[in-house]
């Protein structure tokens, strides 16, 4: 087990596009680190240079307080398990396992014998061992692909997508167990994904790219809560944060539906007039008759007209469309190409009380808590009502969390 | 989808057109062979009483016996060299980046269409010259040059299939580019590797102009050539009975050589490797 830190690592390819600009990024002992992005934004290749099987055009690569640039893969002790397994179609799934123990002379038949069968039982792979990977199961072959990246003692585990060639049942379950799994060893743990419930649920912390730079490295509380900016608040959650102009007038903010006063943290970074981007996650609504009544003081309330409603049993959604004007039309739209989505409409998306009865094409009354608005700089993009202190006590805690778990 | 009866039919007339094409004069060889004597003369397909004394002539015969054994020998010698040669080759053409990497392709295949009868004489004045003439090294070597352009075309495309995956989980697994070659991708281009073998016997197997130029004895001639040179029994007729049967034994081999790795040839090894 080991440390990685990666110091300003470049890749840059013949044709001088940069795939990776400039990251830095310093991973924990033990931590379960995700690099989370759109396609395109360099988290494979990230990891592929952790590994090895891509050279680092500058930076510094270090596991373990050692340099590894000009390792060579095997020199690294890493195991990776890759985005569709790589198993060895000609070895049964027994010696798939033993394959990196019988590349080292070193180890004993028995030994071999004994750790294969170790991961086997952890992965419940006992019945399939002599069976080839052929006839086994896209959840089985992913099962065979961690047995061989498990049954060595190694600095760190990367995953490469595992899961995204699984249906979502089995994807949903392999989460769990990569999860249980990586407690389980302790072993550092870098994940590379797309999804971006698996890049909450799985990591200590997640680091999210965009176009080869790093945006924000964060536990997810602190990404969902406090993201330094609109890519990130819009990466994270699922559906995703709702876009709003916002026209800054004297000390109020004049919103689509509805009017509130500044943030006081935004104080001083606007000036009158400015249009700003209001981010509102669709769980800072609700209807306003089945609203907790503790909770109105926090928020402002509006009548809007719905335009679908989607009941999924435990949760509900209502879609309500609004007029924007140009600018911030094509912002979004600019936006959301990139999160590899496609605006076709600016609606708000609000999360409702599934017991909510409420029925499409007709005005109701919304409460939305407005204190949780974050407020965007539509030009660079910046979050200006980031709450550094509470980002920091977040840090805080989750590093504590991780302390715990590894020195126990 | 239905096929109309008419179209079946077309089918199976075709089907039995393009056999019969190819297995008539085969049988006709065989059934040549086991005509005794003057009977190849009886105006019929079938002999009139089966016979192998054709069998017996051509396993007396030295001249075919020798012929047999060198044929054998470098045929398995040149296909040997060739498919690990080729199999390096080819490796490191769908692998590596280097470069000239088009230019070795292009010159592969253009020796492949390059007339064999071109070169056969100066071959003949060189080989006399350096002393390789009517020796099997002197027919091994030009076996090699056409038999090698055509091995590193099959195993390369063959190892293009290969997923890049294969390789690198093994160099992160922990092996050196040697194991992962060894232990991951050659076991994976078997079918490859055979198929490639087996096109390089037949080529040289079947070989007959360098087998007619550059010997001049028993010392290497090959089973082809030496057929040419058949006399049979008496000199007086034309051994065409006996060069029936001989041509029956050398076939023998090659049929055996397909039935037995019919199923080796076949593709689809590399199934369940990676989620397709």
């Amino acid at each position: 087990m080991a440390a990685i830190e990666m110091r300003n690592i470049v890749k840059e390819y013949g044709d001088g596009f940069k795939a990776v600009n400039d990251i830095s990024l310093d991973i924990a002992d033990g931590e379960f680190m995700i690099l989370v992005g759109p396609s395109g934004c360099g988290k494979s290749t990230l990891l592929r240079m952790i590994v090895g099987l891509e050279d680092i055009t500058s930076g510094d690569m270090v596991i373990g307080g050692d340099r590894v640039n000009e390792k060579a893969p095997r020199d690294r002790n890493l195991s990776m398990v890759f985005q569709n397994y790589a198993l060895y179609p000609h070895l049964t799934v027994f010696e798939n396992i033993a394959f990196p123990l019988r590349l080292n002379k070193k180890v004993s038949e028995d030994e071999i014998r004994r750790r294969v069968k170790e991961a086997a039982d952890m992965l419940e792979l006992n019945e399939h061992l002599e069976r080839k990977p052929a006839n086994l199961s896209g959840g089985q072959r992913q099962r065979v692909a961690m047995g061989r990246a498990i049954v060595r003692q190694v600095n760190a585990f990367l995953f490469d997508e595992p899961l995204s060639n699984l249906d979502a049942k089995l994807r949903g379950q392999m989460r769990t167990e990569i999860s249980r799994m990586q407690r389980r060893l302790g072993t550092t743990t870098v994940y590379v994904t797309h999804d971006q419930t698996e890049a909450m649920t799985l990591g200590d912390r997640v680091a999210v790219l965009r176009r080869g730079f790093l945006q924000q490295v964060a536990s997810p509380r602190e990404l969902y809560e406090q993201p330094v900016n609109m890519f990130v608040a819009g990466f994270i959650g699922s559906p995703p944060m709702n876009f709003l102009p916002a026209v800054v007038a004297g000390q109020r903010l004049q919103l689509p539906f509805l009017e509130v006063d500044l943030p006081a943290k935004a104080a001083g970074k606007v000036t009158d007039g400015q249009l700003l981007i209001a981010g509102m996650r669709p769980d800072h609504f609700e209807d306003a008759r089945l609203l907790d009544p503790a909770k109105r003081e926090r928020g402002a309330l509006f009548r809007a007209k719905v335009d679908v409603t989607e009941w999924l049993g435990d949760s509900q959604y209502a879609y309500i469309p609004f007029e924007a004007n140009e600018e911030v039309t094509r912002q979004l739209a600019e936006l959301a190409a990139e999160l590899d989505s496609e605006a076709l409409r600016t609606q708000l998306i609000i999360s409702i009380d599934a017991m909510s009865r409420l029925r499409e094409n007709q005005e109701a009354e919304f409460w939305a808590d407005t204190s949780r608005m974050h407020l965007f700089d539509p030009r660079t993009g910046e979050n200006l009502t980031r709450d550094e202190d509470a980002a920091a006590d977040l840090a805080h805690l989750e590093e504590e969390e991780l302390r715990e778990r590894t020195t126990r | 989808m239905k096929v109309s009866r008419r179209t079946q039919v077309y089918w199976i007339v075709g089907a039995i057109l393009i056999i019969a094409y190819a297995i008539i004069p085969v049988l006709w060889i065989v059934s040549l062979s086991f005509k005794e004597g003057d009977d190849i003369t009886n105006k019929s397909f079938l002999p009139t009483t089966w016979s192998w004394e054709n069998y017996r002539t051509v396993f007396a015969s030295d001249l075919f016996t020798t012929a047999l054994r060198n044929s054998v020998g470098m045929a398995l010698i040149a296909t040997t060299i060739s498919v690990i040669l080729a199999t390096l080759a080819a490796y490191a053409i769908s692998r590596l980046d280097f470069p000239g990497k088009r230019l070795v392709l292009g010159v592969a295949l253009a020796i492949t269409v390059f007339p064999v009868i071109a070169i056969a004489t100066p071959l003949f004045n060189l080989w006399r010259t350096i002393g390789l003439y009517d020796t099997w090294l002197g027919l091994i070597i030009p076996y090699l040059s056409y038999s090698l352009p055509l091995a590193v075309y099959v195993l390369a495309a063959f190892f293009r299939e290969i997923p890049w995956e294969m390789e690198q989980a093994a160099q992160v697994d922990g092996a050196t580019s040697w194991q992962a070659f060894r232990r991951v991708i050659v076991p994976l281009a078997t079918p490859g590797v055979f198929t490639a073998a087996i096109l390089t016997f037949f080529a040289v197997w079947n070989d007959f102009v360098f087998g007619i130029t550059l010997t001049s004895s028993e010392a290497a001639r090959p089973v082809p050539a030496a057929l040419a040179f058949f006399q049979g029994a008496s000199q007086f007729s034309q051994p065409t009975a006996p060069i029936a049967a001989a041509a029956v034994v050398v076939t023998i081999p090659v049929v055996i050589l397909v039935l037995l790795f019919q199923r080796k040839i076949v593709a689809g090894l590399t199934n369940g490797a990676v989620k397709g």
